[in-house]
């Protein structure tokens, strides 16, 4: 396969596609260390295949990923002073290889989300084949079940909640929306994105080794006596909270340093802020789980004993709610700010209340880290419930400073209901329920009662379901124009989005009802009672997925051979929109000057950028 | 006028809705028969009570702002409305949002949990029932160490638990398996749950745990599957069936009970 040739740019080399470059170079460097570290373990009569040599083949492995994939041109060489014989592909080649250029980093992050979350979402459909029944038939055991769970649960958090509005999106908008021509870490973000794949496919094939029970928590001390598995969950969750890490690096970074000039920090984009707040606590609490897991990875290996009757089995559970909390406004934090980005534009009008918006943003980041016990009062002396159940009430009110912030704006405007705009408007319905339920979970004698049942996977649901992945299809269906260059069908639009969110609150309502009536979570069997809600749940919830699906048929479809899109075709005022579509790779002719507001809206404003007529390429 | 329309049917649907409320209140939760379920049932109705008005204006808002602010036509206009801020919605907002959660703090949660302290404490000259329950991968055992039963069954040879009404009995909870051929501390952690006491408390290995509850209606797992043990923390692949049937008996009936116990155990002979 041909690639740009950076010494001699006629001379033709062949080369391996990256990815199965990648693939290889993983294979041979694991078999190499797992045969290393087999033939010196001193033990005897352990496999060849041994929980020492694959974790230490796993870390030979995934280093063979990232240089095949094209870290070894576009990080080794250079680091030496090599010139790499290839360079960067720049047809479709480059979405499949190591990239520098952030847009590029976003859209394999948007894909690579997208395909985890297809995957995950099977998983999910299986489990409600599986509740469509009372009793055990479509799983054989029971372990089975409990393993779905688990992957279900890591790789919806870790690759999907987690990533595809700051990854993938972030990676994207965020350099354009604050004039910048590129990020200021773009080889570490390039590699950053190639561990969220490997991370995926580890914790895929988890169950090859053994199937794990704990769910995406790993509660101690049945992780430690779960089967081999259980490695590759902390393994794949240290690869893709790595590449989140990086990711939010790089965000925080180049959204201090490379604004554009007049792009000051009360100009600064509401999505840009939400990007911020939430790579300030990825930065925070992503490090605090990786050294948990690593932790718990020793304890198993060595072992340590630190997690057992022996040691201290509920400090894992502090240490996993500690970043577990924060983690869910992760998730939404980037949902509450698009919000506010979409609503605007969609309506011409005036962002509302716009700094208690920005308060709300970073008061929820503050409070997060505040409220994590609340999952543990189960676990609680008394007394110490009081503080956790005090903050955690407390941190509905800056949350709702985006919904006044959404509300005042929409009040007496001329709302234009597109699909972006009606999924804005379906995702803050969704969150609600989702917040409504946790003022119910905050009260102590009524989380007694809720705790580990449906009801607490109903709200849960609500808020990342809800809150993030209807944000999420909003704002793709957004920039798509902008990404794509093309227009999406209006109608197909809206018929999907109203029909996932038909589906969406059939299923995850009901849900609320079989746990109010008893039926606790991780189990593939409950009592034929709970049978009719459950069927109900089961219905829905595959209608749901096939709304999913549809979905993501459209847009692929919209992006191939949807109709041309204008540059602008909403009239937003932010600078992404000043560029043409799709962006160059520079981002704009010029950099942008900025001495507008990006919220004001009127018959007499001008544009933000002063130089908004020379951004575009000629 | 937009203001009118939007708070007059606003009110209406509030009204209607805790009117509907009032009719459904007694079984919010299904079915709680304890001392404390009781208090999670009426904390979990006043909280609707009081959030009911506050979710209807939202969800009725996106509602009538789909309805009546939507653009009849797809093209860039301005809003012919422009305001950055409104003093006085901005502060009652957040004076609301302020005031209700102070509310909730203190009532029902600080409120409520002062109840549970003081029903968690030991009284004195208690006659309370002790009822030790082990938990293990996957069994609940139950032990009456005031009538020297080590672990009742009922006929069908399954653990059983048998509790009188009205009497306040004290679970101590742990997670340990006295049937394990070499390491009885080889535990995980459980929850001891009977979803009709709406409580539950997580078993740890290597600590002992107390609960203390008043069933206030006698039942049986017989007539409502509620009235059961669950475990309801995962424990591993048997986690599901990790259950127990629970009977809530009559003074005499447990006496008699207990009896039955004791000559199944050898305790006495007839």
């Amino acid at each position: 396969m041909a690639h740009q040739v950076l010494a001699s740019p006629s001379m033709k080399v062949r080369v391996m596609p990256p990815m199965l470059r990648g693939f290889l170079w993983a294979g041979i460097a694991f078999l190499l260390t797992n045969s290393l570290v087999a033939s010196i373990r001193p033990d005897v009569g352990h496999p060849f295949v041994n929980e020492v040599s694959i974790t230490i083949g796993w870390v030979a492995a995934l280093t063979g990923w990232l240089l095949g994939v094209g870290a070894y041109e576009g990080v080794v060489l250079p680091l030496f002073g090599v010139t790499p014989r290839i360079g960067q592909a720049t047809d479709w080649r480059r979405y499949f290889a190591f990239a520098t250029d952030h847009k590029v980093v976003g859209i394999q992050y948007l894909a690579s989300s997208a395909a985890a979350f297809i995957l995950a979402g099977s998983i999910a459909m299986a489990m409600r084949i599986e509740l469509a029944s009372p009793t055990i038939y479509f799983f054989h055991y029971s372990d089975q079940y409990l393993a779905a769970v688990g992957v279900h649960g890591t790789i919806m958090m870790f690759a999907v909640a987690t990533v595809a509005l700051v990854g993938g999106m972030g990676n994207y908008m965020v350099p354009l929306m604050i004039g910048a021509k590129n990020t200021v870490f773009p080889r570490l973000s390039g590699l950053g994105h190639w561990l969220i794949p490997a991370g995926v496919l580890t914790v895929a094939m988890s169950p090859l080794l053994g199937y794990w029970t704990t769910g995406w928590r790993g509660y101690e001390p049945l992780g430690s006596q779960d089967p081999s598995g259980i490695i590759f969950y902390y393994l794949g969750v240290a690869a893709m909270a790595l590449s989140s890490t990086i990711v939010s690096l790089n965000m925080v970074t180049t959204i201090v340093f490379n604004r554009a000039p007049g792009l000051t920090w009360p100009r600064l984009p509401m999505y840009v802020w939400g990007v911020l707040t939430v790579s300030i606590l990825n930065l925070i609490w992503l490090p605090e789980i990786q050294m948990t897991f690593i932790l718990e990875l020793l304890d198993r290996l060595v072992p340590l004993n630190l997690f057992n009757a022996a040691g201290q089995p509920l400090a894992e559970l502090e240490l996993f709610w500690l970043f577990g909390h924060p983690e869910v406004y992760i998730i939404v934090v980037p949902g509450f700010a698009l919000w506010n980005e979409i609503i605007p534009v969609m309506a011409q009008k005036s962002l509302f209340g716009r700094s208690w918006a920005v308060i709300g943003l970073i008061f929820v980041m503050m409070l997060s880290g505040m409220v994590w016990a609340h999952h543990m009062f189960t676990n609680m002396r008394n007394s110490e419930i009081l503080p956790f159940a005090f903050f955690t009430e407390m941190i509905s009110i800056p949350t709702g400073f985006g919904y006044m912030a959404a509300i005042g704006t929409l009040w007496q405007s001329r709302y234009r209901l597109t699909t972006p705009g009606l999924l804005v408007l379906m995702s803050m319905f969704n969150f609600l329920l989702g917040g409504i339920s946790g003022v119910y979970l905050a009260d102590p004698p009524v989380n007694l009662q809720v705790h580990d049942t449906m009801f607490i996977v109903a709200h849960f649901h609500y808020t990342i379901i809800g809150g993030m992945i209807f944000t999420w299809i909003a704002a793709t269906y957004y920039w798509l124009p902008k990404i794509s260059g093309r227009l999406y069908s209006e109608f197909w639009g809206k018929f999907l989005s109203i029909w996932i969110f038909i589906a969406f609150n059939t299923a995850f309502s009901t849900m609320f009802l079989v746990g109010l009536e008893g039926m606790n979570r991780w189990v593939p069997a409950y009592p034929p009672y709970l049978h009719p809600l459950n069927l109900v749940i089961s219905l829905a919830a595959w209608a749901l997925g096939t709304g999913f699906v549809l979905h993501a048929v459209h847009i692929v479809w919209a992006w191939r051979k949807g109709p041309p899109a204008p540059d602008n075709p909403w009239n937003g005022r932010t600078l992404e929109w000043l560029t043409s579509s799709p962006p160059p790779p520079n981002n704009f002719a010029e950099v942008p000057i900025i001495d507008e507001s990006f919220y004001v809206y009127g018959d007499a404003v001008k544009p933000a950028a002063r130089n908004w007529d020379r951004l575009k390429p000629s | 006028m937009d203001l009118v329309i939007f708070g007059v049917v606003w009110i209406i649907l509030s009204v209607l809705a805790e009117w509907g409320f009032n009719h459904i209140r007694a079984n919010t939760m299904y079915y709680l028969i304890s001392n404390e379920g009781t208090i999670a049932h009426h904390a979990f109705n006043f909280l609707t009570t009081v959030l009911t008005p506050i979710f209807l204006f939202v969800i009725w808002y996106l509602i009538f702002a789909a309805i009546r602010f939507h653009a009849k036509s797809p093209d860039a206009k301005p809003s012919p409305r422009q305001s950055t801020k409104n003093g006085l919605f901005t502060t009652v907002w957040i004076t609301g949002a302020i005031v209700v959660n102070v509310l909730f703090w203190l009532h029902p949660t600080a409120a409520d949990m002062e109840q549970i302290f003081a029903s968690q404490l030991p009284s004195k000259n208690r006659h309370d029932l002790i009822v030790d329950v082990t938990a293990r991968q996957w069994e609940w055992i139950f032990s009456y160490p005031q009538y020297h039963l080590t672990q009742t069954v009922n006929a069908a040879g399954q653990d059983e638990l048998v509790i009188p009404v009205h009497r306040k009995v004290e679970f101590r909870l742990r997670s340990y398996d006295p049937f394990h051929t070499y390491d009885i501390e080889a535990g995980v952690i459980h929850s001891f749950w009977i979803p009709a006491f709406g409580l539950k408390e997580d078993v740890i290995p290597g600590e002992t745990r107390y609960e203390y509850i008043v069933a206030t209606h006698t039942a049986s797992y017989y007539t409502n599957p509620e009235v059961r043990v669950q475990c309801a923390e995962v424990c591993g692949p048997g986690h599901p069936w990790m259950e127990a049937p629970l009977k809530i008996v009559t003074a005499r009936q447990f006496k008699a009970w207990i009896r039955h116990q004791q000559l199944l155990e050898h305790v006495v002979s007839t």
